[in-house]
């Protein structure tokens, strides 16, 4: 971590000597600093050797074992809550796909430098510690995506015969869904984490946030597939804005205005989530600052 | 018969090189750079049964690598070692439950149990019958004064308090070699002279042998009738502890605190005849080097009678300085002569 | 000598009592969100065969069955053998140092230092869901059917206990912290659906390779009487003492290479 910071420090001191005013300069310093957090969390993930390689393999066998599995259960192909055989086998893929960009420990790691105390250097450092998370965050994501999805994948398309969409316009509304995806599940993410200021134990609540998740943003299940009451219920929650919207219109199933609406639940969810981290940002400065942790 | 018997003792790791930026990290990620570090370099002595010998040096000089490989912890590159008879890395198990092992960073104990618990632990996983268990720990407990402790969890121990536990913890199964790693480190004075006073009286009751790391000079002093002292993975030194505080000890430095302004010029007469050097940092302190040669008290013994002193700090030179200075003593001598010198000064120690 | 390794482990397990006993609630947190994770793949399966009766050949019960199954030695594995973070603790904190000082096998020093039986209501809940599954599919209880059950267990947690201990060892080279083990942990699960549903690549890298098949759906079928899969049930014993004996010996190796921690 220090590592990081001194790196960090580092390059965004020597990056800033343009002549603009002092606001602006400051400003850009600060940019910079943020986005070698993104750096520096894609170089760490990438000095592991062993761990990269054997994880394209796992990376390739979840989405192959995934196909098999549904294409296992459509049997003689006829439809399962409205999605046909291909549909669903994309559908599985795409999930993964983009559970290996939007996945993070960050609520663990929140809370891990909660219990240790060290979340209090970090809240008097010059820049807002909920973003920077998001930041190193978003450099896992990109690392996990580029170098062990997108090699997996293609290892996947030529042992399993798995489709994924030709239009340009389909992989661009993704890629912009995905981003969504992110920034939804990483906000969860925060939200579970800074609970450690207020829970004794959040442990229990880092799990049950996973089961959730994984659940209930129609990753293993798609939405449709539940029983009626449930997939009722969870149209209003968050969790399908993570998995099951962007997969829907990238298998196709959503299309035309449809996207629009998709990608506006997603911003919506975006701004709702927003309120109760910055809540819980400002409670914890206050307990950590006004009563001492 | 030696307790340790060190022959050529090598030790190299691999370590791996970082390259650079992106770039360098996609290229790491296909092939990899290694580079060599000896840490300890072809080293060897012995050290007799029931001997208390200091091994000492600079932070990476091989100290903590060596006492590794002695304990068994890890396998040597080349050369041939003894410890109580037994091939350390070979037949583990067996060897160490002759040793005692205590790291002065690291527990032994179990954090969040009473210390009893661990004790009683430790007598299962050593495998000491239940009788002489007792005997053994009524003996160090009285000897320690841990009596209050015992039911006290770990956690909730003072580092001297804990330190005195560890001992007990390294020495319940009576082992005839005892391995320390600054036992003493961040111990307040009370607590490090009852350490060494109990590491002496184990010396000699018990015919343990003793091998400790330390930085702090005093231990030695109070313990070692032996140094070994190692520069970048060799020794430098085998011998007396008198003999190398006389060729490389720097001598001590005692700071002083005034009541009312002292002049400079006041406290070089006071001491004119002796050799000793004065410098002040204001009006209200000094500070004077006395070489080892000349008793501290002597010094003091001018200035104290005369002077309105508040305080007087006595420093001693640490086994880091004598090492420094063994460097910076004879620039113009290269460390291989110096080393070819002490290898004959060990032959007259030893034969 | 067996009896010295027995003794130590009731005196562990006594130790993590006594601590224990003071954070009760984390005890309960545990088992339940261990449950949790368990009951992901069960609501998968209730969900799947709302829409679906047959999975490959196979009927929810069935499919439940083997469910129960893999519970059973994954709790046993997961209370005795349990090697998370040991990268961390044992490598980079060093306290690999103070186990190599003991007077017992390093390995087993490890697994008792962290013991967890929370993880041992796992396998209960799973013999109680073999039991109700078993009964709905009118499965005889045959005299060698709870010999069985303990034979096959103890032979799963051994090619567990051997998986992970090879890949453990890797730490004692590498630069890794045990990054592997939860991506490992998603592979292990695939093993308690019919692996007759994967192409032949992914059978042959579950049954041969990293053989988690062995863990669920291959020993279950003896007690479903699935006629194809006998044979895989009854090799479980041999694969399980083969990957048990390639994770100790690249362990023992690789605490040859151990290069402590830092200075």
């Amino acid at each position: 971590m220090s590592d990081q910071l001194k790196a960090a420090a580092a390059s965004s001191s020597s990056g800033g000597s343009s002549a603009d005013g002092p606001k602006e300069t400051g400003w850009r310093l600060l940019l910079g600093a943020y986005f070698d957090f993104i750096r520096i969390r894609f170089l760490t993930m990438l000095a592991y050797r062993i761990n990269y390689y054997s994880g394209i393999l796992i990376y390739t066998l979840n989405i192959g074992v995934n196909y098999f599995t549904w294409k296992a259960i459509y049997g003689n192909g006829e439809s399962l809550g409205g999605f046909t055989g291909a549909q669903m086998t994309t559908y599985v893929a795409v999930s993964w796909m983009a559970r290996a960009f939007y996945f993070n420990n960050l609520d663990r790691e929140i809370s891990t430098d909660i219990r240790d105390g060290s979340i209090a250097i970090q809240f008097i450092r010059p820049y807002n510690y909920v973003l920077v998370k998001m930041m190193q965050g978003l450099g896992e994501g990109m690392f996990r995506f580029m170098m062990l999805m997108i090699p997996g994948m293609v290892i996947a398309i030529l042992l399993f015969p798995v489709h994924l969409p030709t239009e340009p316009s389909a992989w661009a509304g993704f890629l912009v869904m995905l981003f969504f995806s992110f920034l939804i599940s990483s906000q969860i993410n925060i939200i579970t984490g800074l609970s450690a200021f207020f829970v004794e134990n959040n442990e229990g609540m880092m799990r049950m946030k996973r089961v959730v998740v994984d659940l209930f943003s129609g990753l293993i299940v798609p939405i449709t597939l539940f029983p009626d009451w449930l997939s009722s219920i969870l149209k209003v929650l968050p969790f399908q804005a993570i998995t099951y919207l962007p997969g829907s219109v990238f298998t196709g199933r959503v299309h035309g205005v449809g996207i629009w609406n998709v990608l506006g639940i997603q911003v919506i969810w975006f701004v709702v989530l927003l309120i109760p981290i910055v809540w819980l940002y400002h409670a914890s400065r206050q307990r950590l600052f006004v009563q001492g942790g | 018969m030696n307790a340790i018997q060190v022959q050529d003792l090598r030790k190299t790791f691999k370590v791996q090189k970082n390259r650079e930026g992106l770039k360098g990290a996609f290229a790491d990620l296909f092939k990899r750079e290694y580079s060599e570090v000896t840490a300890v370099k072809d080293i060897s002595f012995s050290i007799p049964q029931g001997e208390i010998c200091g091994y000492i040096g600079e932070n990476g000089a091989g100290k903590s690598t060596t006492i590794k490989m002695l304990t068994g912890i890890l396998v040597p590159t080349s050369g041939s070692l003894s410890v109580g008879g037994y091939i350390p890395y070979e037949e583990r198990e067996k060897f160490v439950r002759n040793i005692g092992v205590v790291f002065g960073q690291r527990s032994q104990l179990w954090w969040d149990i009473g210390v009893i618990e661990s004790f009683q632990l430790l007598r299962k996983v050593y495998r000491v019958p239940e009788l002489d268990f007792k005997k053994r720990l009524d003996e160090l407990v009285e000897r320690l004064e841990l009596q209050d402790l015992l039911n006290r969890p770990v956690r909730k121990l003072s580092l001297g308090q804990r330190m005195r536990c560890e001992l007990v913890a390294a020495l319940l199964h009576n082992p005839s070699i005892l391995f320390l790693d600054e036992p003493t480190i961040g111990l307040d004075i009370v607590v490090k002279s009852e350490i060494r006073q109990f590491l002496k009286d184990m010396n000699r009751e018990h015919g343990t042998t003793i091998l400790l790391t330390t930085h702090d000079l005093q231990d030695i002093e109070a313990l070692c009738s032996r140094v070994i002292m190692l520069d970048d993975g060799r020794i430098i030194y085998d011998g007396g502890l008198e003999d190398l505080k006389q060729r490389w000890g720097t001598g001590r430095e005692v700071q002083f605190q005034f009541g009312a302004p002292t002049k400079l010029e006041q406290l070089m007469q006071w001491t004119e005849e002796m050799p000793v050097t004065w410098t002040s940092e204001n009006d209200l302190g000094a500070k004077v080097w006395i070489p080892l040669e000349l008793n501290v008290s002597d010094v003091l013994g001018r200035v104290v009678g005369q002077a309105d002193i508040t305080d007087i700090k006595i420093i001693e030179t640490n086994t880091d300085d004598i090492v420094r200075s063994i460097y910076q003593s004879g620039s113009a001598e290269k460390p291989e002569e110096k080393i070819l010198a002490l290898k004959d000064e060990k032959e007259v120690i030893h034969v | 000598m067996k009896l010295y390794y027995l003794d130590l482990l009731v005196e562990y397990i006594k130790n993590y009592m006594k601590t224990r006993l003071t954070y009760r609630a984390d005890f309960w947190v545990e088992v339940v969100s261990d449950l949790l994770f368990q009951a992901t793949n069960f609501i998968f399966i209730l969900v799947i065969f709302m829409h679906t009766n047959s999975l490959g050949g196979w009927s929810q019960n069935e499919v439940v069955f083997v469910y129960g199954f893999f519970m059973v030695p994954f709790g046993v594995f997961s209370c005795f053998v349990n090697m998370w973070g040991f990268s961390e603790r044992y490598i980079v904190k060093g306290e690999m140092d103070r186990i190599l000082t003991r007077p017992a096998h390093n390995l087993f020093q490890i697994f008792l230092e962290n013991v967890d039986p929370p993880a041992l209501v796992g396998s209960f809940i799973g013999l109680i869901i073999m039991g109700i599954s078993g009964s709905n599919l009118g499965l005889p209880f045959e005299w060698w059917t709870l010999p069985m059950i303990i034979v096959l267990t103890l032979s799963a947690v051994a090619i567990y206990t051997g998986i992970y201990t090879t890949l453990t060892s890797l730490s004692f080279y590498s630069d890794a912290p045990t990054g592997i083990l939860p991506l490992m942990y998603n592979i292990q699960t695939y093993g308690r659906y019919p692996v007759t549903i994967y192409n032949r690549a992914i059978q042959v890298l579950l049954t041969w390779i990293i053989p988690f098949a062995f863990v669920g759906v291959y020993p279950a079928a003896l007690f479903l009487h699935r006629e194809e899969m006998q044979g895989m049930a009854l090799l479980t014993p041999v694969v399980g003492a083969i990957f048990l004996g390639i994770g100790l010996l690249s362990w023992n190796y690789g605490v040859k290479k151990y290069k402590g921690a830092g200075s």
